[in-house]
């Protein structure tokens, strides 16, 4: 009789955020999750499948295409006391839901001296490097990161995407959660998670992906993988990348970068959104601003150009971020 | 046409023809809804004496003849309901649930000590004078922070009743707007969303027949701002926003249909700008608009067709209406003679409590952009 094939018990990217959800609702019953296709669908990925089944349609709204809408009745249900989780069907639709997000929801805590606070989860599929073009591709975030009031989060592993997810949805300010589809259902990230408390992520920790001693990477989401394959590449031209998964961008966690330079003295950012004004500038800013004295070269940053995400691979992948781009600044810094 | 004994007599008693819900009204009813427009046009007079004096910084939005809407609307709320007001009300933060006692503290509406901390920019102020004007509210008042963005909070009105009525409650919202902002796309929107969920929000259009320095014809190609409701198959009421007795009619009707668990409408209350923009704006707007057209829409006074009904009904005397006439008068011609005591001394209480308060510690400014802890 032949074995039995080996069940994986590795879960998806995907997975991990319906797990994160799932575990929450459950947990905790006066979350509400609203959004397009969320309900009846489950969603355009497939995220909240199931979800309006077991918790009913008064917790799962499928709302009207329109994110103004969705977002602001998520605020007033926050001012009455609920918690909600709004989905984006593409991180990109956000723009028209921005006013709610920055005027309204964002500021909320801060206007009311403390009365009132927004524990709303904000999350989407965004991201590059998938030929969804210009409209399902975007990096936003900045936007977002130049709204004082808004927390923001872009995990790149399964346990992350489940932890910052769990986490975002415990916290009790606005989070935003910037979800990379084309890891959604990567295999070979697949990882085993855990359930419960033990599953949650902090936010505001940066996670260091690998050690090194001459360069340090920092960057988050896709790009993290980028960076990886850049610090294979720097290995065989003898350079040692440390690589530094972000995690979280606002709240920012300065000190485990500025730990790494105190080490390795060079730095170069990597993120896939545009170039000016983009996150990975503000990250450079205040390193140079905190640790100056640290660096030995001038810090590099690799980013999308300064272009709308094309369509075909050809062009998507030369406006982007790569290995190669990484490996390439990684060398002149190293060797500046 | 013969016109039989008693159609003489009801055309004697009352120039208004009652609504179902007006006519329940007792003549105290009468007498405190009187006082109420009083009040709101002395807050109102009474503020831009204070700026013409240099006790006050920051922008007015005058709701001069426009007080029947303030108050037709609120007057027939219950206390845990619901507001949003706009920069046009707001009398209406310290006249939600007045019905329980002006100086009730336990009443779900602001105090006017709130009110004027926060016109006057003290640390009293319910949002301790972080934002300006009428930007302030209070979960516990059931009152949603105001906000500039125009029709911004109308999505948050429609939460907030979604969130109660989930929790087993029936309370009711009202959201104000100018008819000018019926144009944004949130406004329709969060009606849309309201419409298909059957959530008890009533949207409040206050036809002041300007938006800023732009004419109702620039701003909508029908009369009746009312008719945006078709499109969501809501019920679109019009009423006389001169008249408080109408608005409270048109206006309960829609807060019983929302109550019925039929759903959202919309009241569009006739009315006229009496002023500029804001006060910034006086100057200007005695240019952008005909003298004709201003003389007209303040021909109607709120609180003169109030007398005037009240007069007919028999509820008060001639001599009594005429004792105390702000009405038709302009903030330079009144005085505190032209109202009732009760009302100025209740509007002093507010601005000496106000002059009291301190400003807020500078470095409070930096402070509450998120939450720590849960
Ligand atoms: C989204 C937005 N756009 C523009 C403005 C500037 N603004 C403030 S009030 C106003 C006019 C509003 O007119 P209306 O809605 O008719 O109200 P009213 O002032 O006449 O009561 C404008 C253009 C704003 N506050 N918010
Ligand atoms: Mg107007």
């Amino acid at each position: 009789m032949a074995a039995a094939p080996e069940v994986s018990t590795k879960k998806n990217y995907l997975t991990a955020l319906k797990e994160a959800i799932f575990e929450e609702f459950e947990a905790h019953d006066d979350i509400i999750a609203i959004g397009e296709d969320i309900g009846f669908l489950g969603g355009a990925f497939g995220v909240t499948e199931g979800l309006k089944e077991k918790f009913g349609s008064e917790r799962v709204i499928d709302a009207p295409i329109s994110e103004a809408a969705i977002v602001g009745v998520a605020c007033g249900m926050c001012l009455h006391g609920k918690r909600a989780l709004v989905e984006m069907q593409f991180i990109d639709f956000i723009s028209t839901g921005f006013d709610q997000i920055v005027n309204m929801t964002a500021t909320y805590h801060y206007r009311t001296a403390g009365e009132v606070s927004m524990p709303m989860v904000i999350r989407g599929p965004a991201g590059g490097y998938g030929g969804g073009a210009l409209y399902h591709s975007q990096m936003n975030e900045a936007w977002f990161a130049n709204s004082p009031g808004l927390k923001i989060v872009c995990p790149s592993t399964p346990k992350d995407a489940k932890g910052l997810l769990k986490a975002a949805l415990r916290d009790p300010n606005p989070v935003l959660v910037y979800e990379m589809k084309e890891l959604y259902r990567l295999r070979k990230i697949e990882e085993e998670l855990e359930t419960g408390d033990a599953a949650l992520v902090p936010l505001g920790k940066a996670s260091v992906r690998r050690e090194g001693e001459d360069v340090t990477i920092v960057s988050y989401g896709n790009n993290v993988y980028h960076c990886l394959q850049a610090a294979e590449n720097l290995e065989q031209e003898g350079y040692r990348a440390e690589v530094i998964d972000i995690r979280s961008l606002v709240p920012l966690d300065e000190e485990t970068i500025i730990h790494s330079l105190k080490k390795t003295n060079r730095l170069v950012v990597v993120n896939e959104a545009p170039r000016t004004c983009g996150f990975a500038g503000e990250i450079l800013a205040r390193l140079t601003e905190e640790a100056f004295e640290y660096l030995d070269a001038p810090p590099m940053r690799v980013t999308r150009l300064d272009t709308p995400v094309p369509w075909v691979k050809p062009l998507e992948l030369f406006v982007l971020p790569s290995a190669d781009k990484i490996t390439e600044a990684a060398l002149r810094v190293c060797k500046f | 046409m013969a016109t039989t004994e008693a159609d003489q007599r009801k055309k004697k008693t009352t120039s208004y023809q009652h609504g179902p819900y007006s006519s329940k009204l007792t003549p105290d009813d009468y007498k405190e809804l009187l006082l109420q427009l009083q009040l709101a046009r002395y807050f109102d007079v009474r503020l831009i004496k204070e700026k013409k004096r240099g006790r006050l910084t920051g922008t007015l939005y005058s709701s001069h003849n426009q007080e029947a809407i303030i108050v037709g609307s609120l007057y027939g709320l219950r206390p845990y309901d619901w507001i949003s007001p706009i920069h046009r009300d707001m009398p209406a933060f310290f006249m939600k649930d007045m019905k329980a006692g002006w100086r009730n503290p336990d009443r779900v509406g602001m105090s006017v000590q709130q009110v004027c901390c926060q016109v006057w920019g003290r640390v009293d102020s319910p949002g301790r004078a972080r934002d300006n004007w009428s930007h302030i509210g209070s979960r516990e008042k059931h009152i949603i922070h105001s906000t500039s963005m125009l029709a911004g909070t109308i999505p948050a009105a429609a939460g907030v009743v979604y969130a109660d009525r989930m929790e087993g409650g029936d309370a009711v919202v009202l959201t104000y707007n100018g008819e000018g902002s019926t144009a944004q796309g949130v406004f329709h929107e969060a009606v849309n969303f309201a419409a298909v969920h059957k959530l008890p929000v009533v949207t409040i259009v206050e036809n002041n027949q300007w938006a800023y320095g732009t004419p109702t014809y620039l701003e909508y190609s029908q009369e009746d701002f009312a008719r945006r409701a078709d499109g969501f198959g809501i019920p679109g009421l019009v009423a006389d926003g001169q008249n408080v007795l109408d608005v409270y009619d048109k206006v309960m009707e829609a807060v019983a249909w929302a109550r019925a668990g039929k759903g959202p409408s919309i009241v569009e209350c006739k009315t006229f700008r009496a002023y500029g923009h804001g006060d910034h704006d006086d100057d200007r707007a005695a240019k952008y608009r005909p003298t004709q057209e201003v003389e007209a829409g303040r021909a109607r006074d709120p609180i003169a067709v109030m007398k005037r009904m009240m007069v007919e009904q028999g509820i008060i005397s001639k001599a009594e209406a005429e004792k105390y006439a702000s009405e038709g008068k302009g903030a330079a011609e009144v005085t505190n003679d032209d109202f009732p005591p009760e009302v100025v001394q209740y509007l002093n209480e507010g601005i000496e409590f106000a002059m009291k308060s301190p400003l807020p510690e500078p470095e409070e400014g930096g402070m509450w952009v998120f939450r720590e802890g849960n």
